[in-house]
């Protein structure tokens, strides 16, 4: 997983093969980590991942959560389409705003 | 890492796999990543691949994350089972459980969890949860998607293919028990061979144990034997014997052991290849089919051994057959080992036989030659190999002369030796015949004879005793060869000749004597026939001419020893490097001028 910030008010996340269960939770403390409050936009690339479940989901919404916060967004970016299905099903795409680039 | 993993078919239409894994996410995670690489080999299509995954993630994870401190040593369990229509998943926890709600629902939006047992159902279907103490199990099912035309097998091919793989699994584990049945057997046979010698004890323990691993009720182990026929070494059960082991002729072309032996394959018998009405293995009472195998080794056939069922129409495994297979190529080797280690030990007991003959020979032989001038005397034995029966003592009879004995003892080796010690015991034994040849040949015949006559052996001997007074020798022969005597340096020798049976062939046999004369002047020769029978190279024997032109020519040398080394150099000239084949003794004896 990559965490880099594009400018100072953008958290850009890339290379997350899986969120799940076994990970999520680490996963979202190391980017809570990297958030500052100047950021206004969280954008984690899911182009790459593999395996989303409910766990990985809850990861999500707690980011969220936190940019929230601060007044920002998390954008999810080119989110795989198995992992869309999830995030579909159980209608979280109405709670993330999901960019396709 | 999956601890633990079982796979096997459940019925001839599912195939099921167990897994039981440690109670934490990353392991769980890995059971279902598993699980799923299972599923693909049923030919479960992409997606439902995908969605299995989820679902048994959602629910492994909700095991863990409900387990009580208490619980979370216990694993959890998987089991999946892939049927033609659908797929069937359950997982295993030790959580306190939780009531299946009628409807399960998505909790809020900005809920951080909760969302699993929905993805479980969404991605499968309708769930059960059954509740137990200490354990509870949710049962996911999931209709399996219609695959794509071309790669849909149809049922049969499933069923075929599930049997064939059931087939295959059965037959791995039995080859495996059996390879494993094999080499604890091999193992143990090996260190009793250490302590047995008893081959035949040991073929038959073998047997007795291969019956058993191959459930058989009867075993017959044949041996090709020297005439070519197949003898009986071990029948099972034991009461077989006598009747296997009776000949029939002509039982070459109907018995299933000797289509073995020609054929050099296995030979089924049964219903579909009933016994032939004269096959021996008929008196094997209920024998309902077996197989014989003909065994042996590198091309060389040694013998057959047969297993039978009687009773049971259930025909032998492959990997029983695979145990016979094995069982038998080891015991030929042991076969094998067997004779080449008897015929090194006979080599090793007849070579020690020998030596010990060759001993007793020479220690019978006199060891100084009395010295009773104006006769001479030299005398030579020599033994074809190590040993043979020729003998000869020389005693002096006080002031009147010396007795002369010569003898033949039909046969070699240490019964050879022994009958020539007794011989000269015998003659020993009897001073007062000293000067008598013919009554002294007359009495050891019948001291002798019964020894003799007994073991079927005889001997041929002179007896001569030179008379110093008179100038004569007086001799009587038991089948011997005659005595010559010659002028030196003239061609012509002449032979006393008046021979009786051999030692051992009548015991009142009476000799009769010749004397002959010898005054100065003349050398008389006693020899074995060895010495006439012994071959050149060409074959062609030395013969009584040209022994008598010998001793004329040897004769004439200035003393007995240098006409006995002319003796020898021309027997050896003759013979060339032809190998003596049988023992040559003489007595040379000479009336100095």
């Amino acid at each position: 997983m990559k965490i880099q910030s594009r400018d100072d008010q953008t958290l850009e996340v890339g290379g997350i093969l899986e969120l799940d269960a076994s990970n999520a939770a680490r996963v979202r403390d190391d980017i809570r980590a990297a958030i500052t409050p100047a950021h206004t936009a969280l954008e984690i690339d899911l182009s790459a991942i593999t395996f989303l479940d409910s766990s990985g989901l809850g990861a999500l919404i707690a980011l969220h959560k936190t940019l929230r916060s601060q007044n920002g967004t998390l954008r999810l970016v080119n989110p795989t389409p198995s992992a869309n299905q999830i995030i579909e099903l159980t209608r979280l795409h109405r709670v993330f705003e999901i960019v396709t680039r | 890492m999956i601890p633990n993993c079982n796979i096997s078919p459940q019925n001839a239409f599912r195939q099921n796999l167990r897994l039981k894994t440690a109670c934490d996410f990353a392991a769980v995670r890995e059971a279902a990543r598993f699980a799923c690489t299972w599923l693909a080999t049923q030919r479960i299509s992409a997606e439902e691949l995908a969605a299995w995954e989820i679902a048994l993630v959602e629910a492994g994870n909700n095991a863990v994350e409900h387990s009580p401190q208490s619980a979370q040593m216990l694993p959890v369990e998987f089991e999946v089972s892939c049927g033609e229509a659908d797929v069937e998943a359950r997982v295993s926890d030790h959580t306190a459980g939780f009531d299946l709600p009628v409807e399960i629902a998505l909790p809020d939006l900005e809920s951080e969890g909760g969302r699993g047992l929905f993805l479980i159902q969404s991605m499968t279907g309708p769930l059960t949860y059954l509740r137990g103490r200490g354990g509870n199990t949710l049962v996911m099912r999931r209709r399996r998607d219609a695959l794509a035309q071309p790669e849909t097998p149809s049922l049969l091919d499933l069923q075929h293919r599930l049997a064939e793989n059931e087939a295959a699994l059965t037959e791995m584990s039995e080859e495996l028990s059996s390879s494993y049945e094999s080499l604890v057997a091999m193992f143990r046979y090996s260190a009793e061979l250490g302590r047995s010698t008893d081959l035949r004890d040991f073929a038959r323990r073998l047997l007795s144990d291969l019956m058993q691993l191959t459930e058989a009720d009867a075993a017959i182990l044949r041996m090709l034997a020297p005439d070519e026929s197949l003898e009986l070494f071990i029948a099972l059960p034991e009461g077989l014997s006598t009747k296997l082991s009776q000949r029939c002729p002509g039982i070459e072309h109907c018995s299933v052991e000797w289509e073995t032996v020609r054929t050099r394959e296995d030979v089924w018998f049964g219903d579909d290849r009933p016994l032939h009405e004269l096959d021996p293995l008929r008196v094997i009472p209920g024998m309902a089919q077996g197989v014989s195998h003909v065994f042996g080794l590198n091309d060389r056939t040694m013998g057959t051994i047969s297993l039978g069922r009687c009773g049971s129409n259930l025909p032998f495994r492959s990997a029983q057959i695979n145990l016979l297979h094995t069982f038998i190529d080891f015991l030929a080797i042991q076969i094998v080992n067997e004779r080449l280690l008897d015929e090194r030990t006979r080599a090793r007991v007849t070579r020690r036989e020998l030596e010990i003959a060759a001993n007793i020979q020479r220690s019978l032989l006199p060891l100084a030659l009395a010295d009773c001038r104006p006769f001479e005397i030299a005398a030579s034995c020599l033994s074809a190999k190590e040993v043979g029966g020729d003998f000869y003592d020389v005693i002096r009879v006080g002031d009147e002369g010396l007795l002369l004995v010569i003898a033949d003892v039909m046969g070699k080796g240490v019964p050879a030796a022994l009958f020539a010690a007794l011989l000269r015991s015998t003659v020993r034994s009897m001073p007062t015949l000293f000067s008598q040849p013919a009554a002294m040949l007359s009495a050891v015949n019948r001291v002798l004879h019964g020894d003799l006559s007994r073991v079927d052996m005889f001997i041929t001997a002179m007896v001569a005793f030179l008379d110093f007074s008179q100038a004569r020798i007086l001799s009587a022969s038991a089948g011997h060869c005659p005595l010559l005597v010659c002028v030196p340096g003239e061609s012509f020798a002449r032979e006393a000749d008046d021979s009786g049976m051999p030692l051992g062939i009548e015991e009142t046999t009476q000799y009769a004597q010749n004397m002959t004369p010898f005054p100065p002047g003349l050398v008389a020769l006693l020899y074995t026939d060895g010495l006439t029978e012994s071959r050149n190279p060409a074959g062609e024997m030395f013969g009584s001419e040209r022994l008598a032109e010998t001793l004329t020519e040897a004769a004439a040398r200035p003393s007995l020893a240098l006409a006995k080394d002319g003796m020898l150099a021309r027997l050896a000239s003759f013979q060339s490097d032809a190998a003596l084949s049988d023992d040559q003794t003489f007595i040379l004896l000479r009336h100095a001028l």
